[in-house]
């Protein structure tokens, strides 16, 4: 195969609305960004389409392309809507029913009809054979040629296309499991069989069981996806390397993709999450605080000591997905959150949203209950013929009528304090989920600069920056295609992990030695598909530990290169270290227990610097616009983004307009265009 | 007197929320026991000055609206307000002073601004160990509260702001695991920091007036949506009775739990008069414990979603004389005090049923299958293993009930078998749903569950506190009630019955206990229930064919 790489990168992050590219070409040095419509029915046309547009636009040839990074929410929104083909789960017999009892503990404690999360593949497609591994991963009850001969039979007559294999105790001796896929692949070639012990061998049998079966219903989805995007990216003459985004912030091969597909679930946040460690890094390490609202809801991610926190399972749709992905909170708070008032005059804003369809009043879509853009809008802090760079126009009469006769009026209040009102609210939650994610984890919001993106929350940053005590923000460049300058910064990454629950100490050596030779093994044979270089691949070792007699883990990175008795220590010593910085106590003279080992490789992908883009400059605001602050109206000066350089200062309050998203700079508040054009805002007293 | 507006009240009804979230995550972050962290038997809450709550956090329903009637209790009987002082911290665990049952301590605060008591901060953890007679003071045969643990009237554990070491002495020579319990004590203080620090700082943004005026309103608030909740349910006069099988000690008397509910205009009185005198074993409930769950009831049944705190127990009066099971007199024993709430609660909703049955579900499982294994090695090496089992909820108005799903008091994950095995000598042989246990109904009763553990150590000891292995879980409107449960020893092939109630039972090697918990109870006619919904409970194996037949005159033509 040809490896020789083609210059330019492209990101491409795929969301609900729109597709966003941010592309690289290191011959000018510059990244570029470009947005175009979403298309649902099939997501790759739009892709495309975005890159052909661009490539006019940018002057750059499709064949010199040398690496799209994609994000695509494909696998997500198949699990959303429940689009699966038919599969089957094959259990140990007696255990069949696993996959449905789950946890058991339910969510609304107040619900009279509780419901609990409905199992992926229904009783009747879930197979029992007799078997059982011991806890030591010793074959108790072996699986039988004749018990194996019967299973074919009833997949055979189940009709299913694909098949996840779950047996307990797995984790521990993939034996039994290996034999069912060897028989399967010799009587049943075409069905397609995902391993528990391959995609999740960790214990927990319900979190494995949901994870394989995810896997295996994605399988046939991401395939199809994958291959007709490969088929349009031929045809149009598209060049480079396709490498789709997954949970973890890496990225992987498409084949990758398609043999476990669970690891592009969670991947949403991924991009967003990769720009925050990116610019935390062009800002000298400092503390971030990320901040995303959309249309529906509002992530929080954090950076900290160079680092985003990765977790070791994520949910989606209350099912748990045993992947390691980043770690987000998320609320329902966004610009098309509802503000209603109910009987008892008792006020709320979201968490039911408009959503992006029919969405707020104002995009005249059919919606009528007032949300928070429709109360931007009456405030003046949105500008009805600049809404995405004016390619939609907005209806400032109809939201100034939905919120006076559906809020403001059941309240005797006058319109602009009752808008206000619901500005005032969510600046309230969005500050307090904040506090949450960071409280959570021990830390203080004054020590952190918050990191605003997406499309709707620049507009709220400042106020609940006050809120918090926080003194710092930073409006990046092209905040609503963030994700994608994310992705652009992302590595090939594979994990893998195996469980033995043993004693963490010197005896623990030569197991250890044992499990890391073997997932080192996995990875560079993943690395080697790759065709990564010898000198751009690394290895992160890190092992899930807690004190004997807890019931949940702390993921610690290994200390040191090998795997010896003073690593151990070393690691141990770690462990308690960090034990105490999140729970705020150690006990240093228990026993630890090792429950996990996992490894990532890690293939690096080249990178270069960019160059300062020359711009057209206007010292000065272009116009000015009333719009409400606290209790009456202010004319503000409203600055164009794409005019700031480097070096220019705005006093708040003021309004400063991107195509996608508007910045307001609050009263107190002072910022200056910085490096890269990113703007950074500081409160009266803070530090740059 | 100053009146907030809808919207400032919000803004500081959400202050007051994150200020009760900010100390749970504290309560989480710092505490050391795995009833904690993995159980989340804890919760937190903001309380006014008076000490009536306004926000609270919590994930077991047994703790929502139960620690402001222990805090009332406090002030009335033990230690009035004007004897609190700033940095003074309160504690007590007394079902006799307010609280429910020994493990649970509650701790408050009060909270000062300017010299003035704004608010009051309180939590409330179930702790590892309190001694008494048995480990986790989780007797099945106390039959006095004084084999259940340490008892703590309402004391200081802080005076302004110093420790009284004493008290923390006291408590530390008396409980099995000290480190641990004294660790989750000092949580329960970190977290009342946080709790203070932020209401301070609420009351230096908008002032000592603003926050009790917030406080004030929002009471009120609810108490009006309450009252309106009320209000659009039909006047009238319901009653209904259930069932406990037996105390633990005298296993052949039905303990009877009984209330009259009555809905008057835009009140509900509950009255509880006709229930069984308190009894001998640990199954006794006192008023902190009952008036709990019927509040979680009331709340739960309206019909639009209400703001929780103390203003919704205003249009709610409860009748409960003395000495009663539900009002249990000191020196009854309470540690299980869980199980008449269970049926409480099935009795609420059996009352209220009557009165909207648009919204009310048939019987759920109505019982914690508490069961605990104590295994023995070879080396004498000795391992504990609690776990807590559900049931099938009831069917319903809307649809069939949850299969092996926790409902009602309580809320539990189970433990992961695979972690068990890997941990002590037990391994599983089952885990599955039993068919044929949800009640018939129009919409069917969920199913309940079996579990079967075997015992691979040389020895071991069981003990399982149980319940409606008699008393089934009721159908209504003309459903039919769920499986009765069932535990039973299968030892050399042999299938032994064993009572609901089991207290240190030695096991040996090879030893198989298999539970199978109760079904939900059906709502409606079975005969009216789809024939796709029976051909696909028969398909899918929830039902067996034979009861199709006999339940639902299935393939009767």
């Amino acid at each position: 195969m040809n490896r020789e790489r083609a210059p330019i990168r492209v990101g491409i992050d795929i969301g609900g609305t729109f597709t966003d590219l941010q592309i690289h070409d290191p011959r000018q040095r510059i990244i570029r960004s470009y947005k175009v419509a979403t298309t649902p029915e099939d997501p790759s046309i739009g892709l495309i389409r975005g890159l052909t547009e661009a490539s006019q636009r940018y002057q750059f040839a499709l064949q010199d392309i040398g690496y799209i990074l994609h994000g695509t929410t494909i696998a997500t929104n198949a699990v959303l809507e429940r689009k699966f083909p038919r599969g089957a789960l094959v259990t140990t017999a007696g255990f069949e029913d696993v996959l449905e009892i789950g946890r058991h503990s339910r969510r609304e404690i107040y619900s009279v009809w509780p419901q609990p999360a409905s199992p992926l593949i229904e009783r009747k497609l879930r197979f029992g054979v007799v078997e059982r591994m011991t806890a030591r991963g010793e074959p108790e009850i072996p699986l039988t040629e004749a018990e194996l001969s019967d299973l074919v039979e009833k997949l055979r007559s189940a009709d299913v296309a694909t098949v996840a294999v779950c047996l307990l105790n797995a984790y521990l001796n993939p034996d039994h499991e290996n034999r069912v896929a060897e028989r399967l692949a010799r009587d049943l070639p075409s069905i397609a069989v995902s391993l528990s012990s391959e995609v999740s061998p960790e214990i927990r049998e319900y979190e494995r069981s949901n994870t394989t079966v995810l896997n295996a219903l994605l399988i046939p989805v991401v395939r199809r996806y994958l291959e007709r995007l490969e088929g349009r990216l031929r045809e149009a003459g598209i060049g480079g390397r396709l490498l789709i985004v997954q949970s973890n912030g890496g990225v992987c091969s498409p084949e990758t993709a398609a043999r476990e597909p669970v690891r592009l679930l969670l991947s949403g946040p991924s991009g967003g999450a990769l720009g925050a460690l990116a610019l935390s890094r062009e800002f000298g390490a400092a503390s971030l605080v990320g901040v995303d609202m959309g249309g529906t809801s509002f992530d929080v991610s954090v950076v900290h000591n160079d680092r985003i926190e990765v977790i070791t399972q994520g949910e989606i749709d209350r099912l748990p997905v045993r992947v390691p992905m980043i770690e987000i909170r998320t609320i329902g708070a966004g610009g098309g959150s509802i503000a209603r008032v109910d009987a008892a005059k008792r006020v709320t804003v979201g968490p039911e949203s408009a959503g992006a369809n029919p969405g707020p009043v104002c995009y005249g879509r059919g919606g009528v209950e007032p949300t928070v853009t429709d109360a931007n809008l009456v405030l003046g802090r949105l500008d009805a013929e600049y809404f995405l760079g004016g390619a939609m126009l907005l209806d400032l009469a109809g939201a100034q009528r939905a919120i006076r006769e559906k809020f403001a009026q059941p309240l005797d209040l006058p319109l602009e304090p009752a808008a206000n009102g619901i500005i005032a609210i969510t600046n309230t939650s969005l500050a307090a989920a904040i506090r949450l994610s960071l409280f959570e984890k021990g830390l203080d919001p004054r020590d952190f600069t918050i990191l605003s993106f997406g499309g709707a929350g620049s507009i709220h940053a400042c106020a609940v920056a006050d809120e918090l005590g926080i003194k710092r923000i930073i409006f990046p460049a092209n905040a609503s295609t963030f994700s994608a300058w994310g992705i652009l910064h992302s590595d090939i990454a594979h994990d893998f992990a195996r469980s033995r629950v043993m004693p963490f100490d010197e005896m623990a050596q030569s197991p250890l030695q044992e499990i890391v030779t073997s997932l080192r093994e996995q990875g560079e044979s993943q690395l080697t598909e790759d065709a990564i270089p010898e000198n751009d691949r690394e290895y992160r070792l890190a092992v899930d530990l807690r004190y004997k007699g807890q019931a949940f883990e702390l993921t610690i990175p290994w200390s040191g290169d090998r795997v010896d008795a003073a690593a151990i220590k070393a690691t141990r010593d770690a462990f308690h270290a960090t034990h105490k910085q999140r729970f705020s106590y150690s006990n240093p003279h228990d026993i630890v227990e090792l429950v996990t080992v996992r490894l990532t490789a890690v293939g690096r992908l080249a990178r270069e610097s960019t160059d300062e883009e020359d711009v057209p400059v206007s010292e000065t605001a272009l116009r000015h616009r009333r719009v409400w602050l606290g209790d009456a109206w202010h004319e503000l000066p409203v600055w164009k983004r794409d005019a700031l350089r480097p070096g220019t200062r705005i006093d708040g309050p003021a309004i400063v307009e991107e195509d996608y998203t508007t910045v307001l700079i609050g009263p107190g508040w002072e910022a200056t265009c910085g490096p890269h054009r990113h703007l950074i805002a500081v409160k009266n007293g803070g530090a740059r | 007197m100053i009146m907030l507006d809808p919207i400032e009240l919000e803004i500081l009804q959400n202050a007051l929320t994150a200020a009760a979230a900010e100390m749970d995550v504290t309560m989480w972050r710092t505490s050391r026991s795995t009833i904690v962290r993995e159980m989340l038997d804890y919760s937190t809450a903001i309380f006014d000055a008076e000490g009536f709550n306004v926000a609270q956090s919590a994930r077991i329903p047994q703790h929502l609206n139960s620690m402001g009637f222990c805090l009332r209790t406090v002030v009335e009987r033990f230690i009035p307000l004007e004897q609190w002082e700033d940095g003074d911290i309160i504690i007590t665990n007394d079902p006799y002073c307010g609280g429910q049952h020994l493990p649970d301590i509650a701790a408050f605060r009060p909270v000062f601004h300017e010299g003035r008591r704004v608010a009051i901060v309180g939590t409330l953890c179930h702790h590892l160990d309190v001694g008494g007679m048995s480990p986790g003071s989780y007797s099945a045969n106390a039959t006095e509260v004084y084999q259940e643990g340490l008892r703590i009237p309402p004391l200081k554990l802080f005076k302004r702001g110093v420790r009284v070491e004493e008290v923390w002495a006291l408590i530390g020579q008396n409980v099995r695991q000290p480190a641990t319990v004294l660790g989750d004590l000092q949580s329960q203080i970190a977290s009342l920091e946080v709790g203070a620090a932020s209401i301070a700082k609420l009351a230096a943004k908008y002032g000592a007036d603003v926050l009790t005026t917030a406080c004030r309103q929002l009471l009120d608030s609810s108490e009006a949506s309450m009252r309106d909740v009320i209000a659009r349910m039909p006047d009238g006069t319901y009653e209904f009775e259930d069932f406990l099988d037996d105390d633990g000690i005298n296993a052949d008397r039905p303990v009877r739990i009984h209330a009259v509910v009555t809905i008057k205009g835009d009140e509900l009185t509950v009255d509880l008069s006709g229930s069984s005198p308190e009894v001998p074993g640990p199954i006794n409930a006192t008023l902190g414990s009952s008036s709990s769950a019927i509040h979680f009831a009331v709340i739960a049944c309206a019909d639009r979603p209400i703001m929780p705190n103390a203003g919704c127990y205003r249009p709610v009066k409860i009748i409960a004389p003395e000495g009663l099971i539900v009002n249990a007199r000191h020196p009854a024993p309470v540690a299980h005090r869980i199980a008449p709430c269970h049926v409480l609660l099935n009795v609420l909703f059996g009352a209220l049923a009557q009165a909207v049955p648009d919204r009310i579900p048939a019987a759920y499982y109505g019982v914690s299958y508490v069961c605990s294994f104590q295994t023995v090695a070879a080396d004498n090496s000795r391992r504990v293993l609690v776990e807590i089992e559900v049931g099938g909820c009831g069917g319903h108005p809307a649809g069939d009930g949850a299969s092996a799903y926790s409902f009602g008091m309580h809320n539990n994950a189970s433990i992961p078998m695979e972690m068990i095995e890997s941990e002590m000598p037990l391994s599983f042989t089952r885990y599955g749903l039993l068919p044929d246990t949800g009640g018939p109904g129009k919409h069917r009763g969920g199913l309940g569950l079996v579990r079967e553990w075997r015992v691979d150590a040389e020895r071991a000891t069981f003990t399982a506190q149980m319940d409606r292995f008699r008393y089934r879980p009721y159908g209504l409107q003309g459903g039919k009630p769920g499986a009765a449960g069932r535990l039973t020893l299968i030892r050399d092939g042999k299938e032994i019955p064993l009572h609901s109630k089991v207290g240190n039972m030695p096991l040996q090697k090879g030893d198989i206990i298999r539970l199978e918990t109760s079904g939900g109870g059906g709502y409606g006619d079975p005969k009216q229930r789809s024939r796709e919904a029976v051909h696909r409970d028969v398909e899918q194996g929830y039902v067996s064919l034979e009861s199709a037949r006999s339940e639902y005159a299935f393939g009767n033509g």
